[in-house]
């Protein structure tokens, strides 16, 4: 279904965008490093990647005249989820270019500002990367070199909001949401009806760390078994 | 949309205070360090405030309280942050600890902070709290829940996203990185005084009922409104002076005025064109003057005129003066909305209830109720017959199409006017003399001629003492006891000037001519003054009249040469020749006397169109006979442009 799918698409540009927010929170303090300059880069190219894949997804269904007016809401709602997305996105990007230029890490007199934070963000680039591991191969100056492709990166993104402000009328002010204040407290799954065909990463994660628990439960079980089997053998033996 | 923000450029001098927190963080020269000793983590990177402020001290190399206030001024910025207080946000000179914010939320102009971002901060506390939001955190949420609610769901997913990216990170690092957040909001959501919501409220509520307004208005299709606009453009294509020139002709370019004087507000017979205006609506007739008045002889006919009176007389409520609308309102009253009135006017009994009431406390809008009625009445009800009636076809057909004017380049006169100051104290002047003198008849009219044929009048009342007459102050001095004028303030002149410009030479002539004819009154008067000195007031005046008066001579010795219709005045006139006028001048000298003893008051002059010109008299060309002669006088008689300030003028600029 269309509607799946491009909810599919939103969430994982959704968690992309909030993964990249954390990262560029992090530039010019402590926990700076050359190593956070290549996970912002990397976020960033499969933001837009998910950014553009959205775009062309949504717009399919929105100049499709023959679907229902249900769906059509429901895109519309899309829409306005995918735009105002993009929007943090254009803005975090912007920042992280301001930033980027002010606190260069191989500048000699720059001080990173101390903020208290002195653990890595491994983590949330790889969570934003739907990876396990992180591998870290650019330049000791990608600081530096990145900003290039950043600025022009910027303006992409620029160019390409303003072309579907331009071509997609969906006026903001229409779209309902389905969401109640304080809905953010329960532990369902964020855009629209739950489907059970919907897994998000939490969810596996859970379940794999159920599994693992379970594992290891049963690892256990079968290990205090055998010693006492064997304990008993010995006992009976002797 | 938040991304509208310009991108920053690369500007060389960040904001100082940030220069200074960079300096801050040098591990030499830099503020010392502590470290924050949690439950469960210990977090680094604190300072107390006391060393904050030492160090502010040193560096800047200033006092204490300057110290203090830089501080205050950092913190309420949000570059640092208090941990122990957080909404406390003043730098203690103690040993509270302080933490620096991260360059991510240093406030900056480009990137203000947005609604969007807050309500996601808020759906995140809200995660982590459980529910448990602060008070004005709440209202915030739900305010924001109801204003940016088509953004919600985004707002939802994306705080939810946040929370769970947060878990990837060290504990000790998510705890500094609510911190970080809770401060940055703290500086830019403060917990809000009443004050400053009362604001904040009555600027929503005002833009909440302007939206309204503007939802309510109407809406045209742009297809209506510029079928409209085209419709009216049609229309009026031949009513614009722009676009289809006007008649006679533009008086900018000819200077003949006549343009203004065949449409003034009441004049005798419109023109064709304004006739016409009249159909195309009501609006337009009832807006002119004269097509009102041609509508009220065709209501009284009807017997519906006070109607219009009444109309008339809102107007004047509306627009009039104000200190007298009490006066006006009970007199509208009387007369046309007072039971038996004079002149009652027929509304329905609701307009008129709410009219009598509203007349309890007069204003200026007071009648507008009963005005709209009546307007409608006559627009649906009068109008249509009038335009049937016999008075409004009889205007249709004595309506005039003037004629173009006759423009010719070889009579190229510049023109200016008098002085309004001048111009309208001698309009009162006239009016105070006519109003104790006996009735004279004036005639005047304006003072600007083309060189078509065109008769102007000057009348005008000149004082032997008004100060503002310029001209007087031109005269150079001159020998007393010099001409006279033809003209005696005992019996009009039968003379009728035009005071027209004239090229150059012609000018100067005219110039003297006009002097000599037009402003005779204050010639008369110079030559009053100089001979009775006690009469004027400047001594420059006075010095100046003799010099006047012996161009006069010289002017009216040419003026004699030329015989009766010399003067460019009569130039195109009709040949209305002053004949009269060289059997009056000769007598210049032996009426110096009388002219003198009458006109020791106030001098009146009027001037009429004498008709009876005998007809042979010729009319010469100026120019030729102008440049002969005017040698050594030319220089004089420029100086001696009298009464015409704007004559001196153009002399100035052809001399």
């Amino acid at each position: 279904m269309g509607k799946e799918e491009c909810r599919a698409l939103l969430e994982a540009l959704n968690k992309v965008a909030a993964c990249y927010r954390h990262l560029v929170v992090t530039i010019g303090g402590t926990s700076d490093s050359q190593n956070l300059r290549e996970e912002l880069k990397k976020t960033r190219k499969k933001a837009q990647d998910l950014a553009v894949a959205n775009r062309n997804k949504l717009t399919v269904f929105l100049k499709d005249k023959t679907i229902s007016k249900d769906d059509r809401v429901e895109y519309e709602r899309l829409w306005v989820i995918f735009t105002t997305c993009m929007e943090i996105l254009e803005v975090d990007m912007r920042k992280a270019l301001e930033m980027g230029q002010e606190f260069q890490l191989n500048a000699p007199k720059r001080n990173l500002i101390q903020t208290g934070m002195s653990g890595g963000t491994t983590g949330v680039a790889a969570r934003a990367m739907s990876a396990q591991n992180m591998k870290y191969e650019a330049d000791s100056n990608i600081d530096v070199v990145d900003l290039k492709d950043l600025e022009n990166e910027i303006n992409q993104v620029g160019e390409m909001m303003m072309e579907m402000e331009m071509k997609v009328n969906v006026p903001n002010w229409t779209v309902e949401a389905k969401q109640d204040p304080g809905a953010e407290l329960q532990s369902t799954i964020s855009v629209g009806a739950s489907s059970v065909g919907m897994i998000s990463l939490n969810e596996q994660n859970k379940s794999v760390c159920d599994i693992t628990r379970l594992l290891a439960g049963i690892i256990f079980t079968a290990v205090l078994i055998i010693a006492v089997v064997l304990a008993v053998l010995v006992i009976q033996l002797s | 949309s938040q991304h509208k923000a310009q991108g920053r450029k690369q500007t060389p001098g960040r904001a100082p205070i940030e220069a200074l927190v960079m300096e801050m963080q040098d591990p030499n020269a830099g503020i010392k360090m502590q470290t924050q000793r949690l439950v469960i983590t210990a977090i680094p990177h604190a300072m107390t405030g006391s060393d904050i402020l030492a160090w502010l001290m040193n560096r800047l190399q200033i006092s204490d309280e300057e110290a203090q206030n830089l501080g205050n001024q950092v913190v309420q910025h949000g570059y640092i942050y208090p941990l122990q207080e957080p909404k406390n946000l003043l730098l203690r000179p103690d040993g509270s600890l302080y933490r620096f914010q991260t360059p991510y939320f240093w406030p900056t102009q480009h990137w203000p902070a947005e609604e969007t971002d807050y309500a996601i901060y808020l759906a995140k506390k809200n995660i982590r709290k459980k529910g448990i939001l602060e008070d004005y955190e709440k209202e915030n949420y739900n305010a924001l829940n109801k204003k940016i609610n088509h953004k919600w769901d985004f707002i939802v997913m994306q705080a939810k996203e946040q929370y769970r990216a947060g878990k990837e990170r060290k504990k000790g690092d998510r705890f500094v990185f609510e911190c970080q957040e809770r401060a940055y909001w703290l500086v830019h959501r403060p917990p809000v005084s009443n004050f400053q919501e009362l604001n904040s409220i009555s600027e929503e509520f005002s833009l909440i009922i302007f939206n309204q307004q503007s939802l309510m208005r109407s809406r045209v299709k742009s297809s209506v409104s510029l079928g409209g606009i085209v419709k009216y453009s049609e229309q009026y294509l031949k009513h614009d002076p722009i676009m289809s020139g006007c008649l006679p002709s533009n008086p900018w370019l000819t200077d003949d005025t006549k343009f203004w004087e065949l449409n003034m507000p009441l004049v005798e017979t419109p023109t064709k064109l304004r006739v016409e205006r009249w159909t195309f609506n009501f609006r337009e007739l009832i807006r002119d003057p004269r097509g009102r008045q041609d509508f009220q002889l065709f209501l009284r006919k009807e017997f519906s005129g006070e109607n219009l009176g009444f109309w008339e007389a809102c107007e004047d409520l509306k627009y009039g003066d104000q200190s007298k609308v009490k006066e006006k309102a009970e007199e509208v009253y009387k007369t046309f909305l007072a039971p038996g009135a004079r002149r009652w006017i027929n509304i329905d009994g609701k307009t008129m209830d709410i009219t009598v009431k509203g007349l309890q406390n007069p204003h200026r809008y007071v009648l507008d109720a009963a005005q709209t009625h009546i307007y409608m009445l006559m627009k649906k009800d009068s109008y249509g017959r009038y335009m049937k009636s016999p008075i409004f076809k009889e205007t249709m057909n004595k309506a005039i199409v003037p004629e173009v004017t006759k423009f010719t380049f070889s009579k190229r006169y510049w023109k200016s006017s008098p002085s309004p100051v001048i111009l309208r104290q001698q309009e009162e002047e006239a009016k105070a003399k006519a109003a104790t003198n006996a009735p004279m008849d004036i005639t005047q009219l304006c003072k600007y001629t083309a060189p078509v044929s065109h008769l102007a009048v000057y009348t005008g009342i000149c004082e032997p003492t008004s100060p503002t007459s310029p001209t007087l102050c031109e005269f150079p001095p001159s020998s007393p006891g010099l001409v006279t004028l033809p003209n005696s303030a005992a019996c009009p002149s039968p003379i009728s000037v035009a005071i027209e410009s004239t090229p150059s030479s012609k000018r100067k002539l005219e110039a003297s001519n006009s002097v000599a004819s037009t402003h005779i009154p204050s010639i008369a008067e110079a030559t009053e003054v100089s001979v009775s000195s006690n009469s004027s007031t400047t001594a420059v005046e006075e010095a100046r009249q003799p010099l006047q008066k012996s161009r006069m001579a010289l002017s009216f010795s040419r003026f004699l040469k030329r015989g009766c219709s010399n003067s460019p005045v009569f130039a195109t006139l009709s040949p209305k020749c002053p004949s009269v006028n060289s059997s009056r001048v000769q007598p210049l000298d032996g009426d110096q006397q009388q002219v003198t003893q009458t006109k020791s008051k106030k001098i009146t002059n009027f001037f009429q169109i004498k008709v009876d010109i005998p007809s042979e008299c010729r009319i010469y060309p100026i120019d030729s006979e102008d440049e002969e002669e005017d040698g050594p006088n030319v220089a004089k008689s420029t100086e001696k442009e009298v009464i015409c300030p704007w004559e001196n003028l153009a002399e100035g600029k052809a001399g």
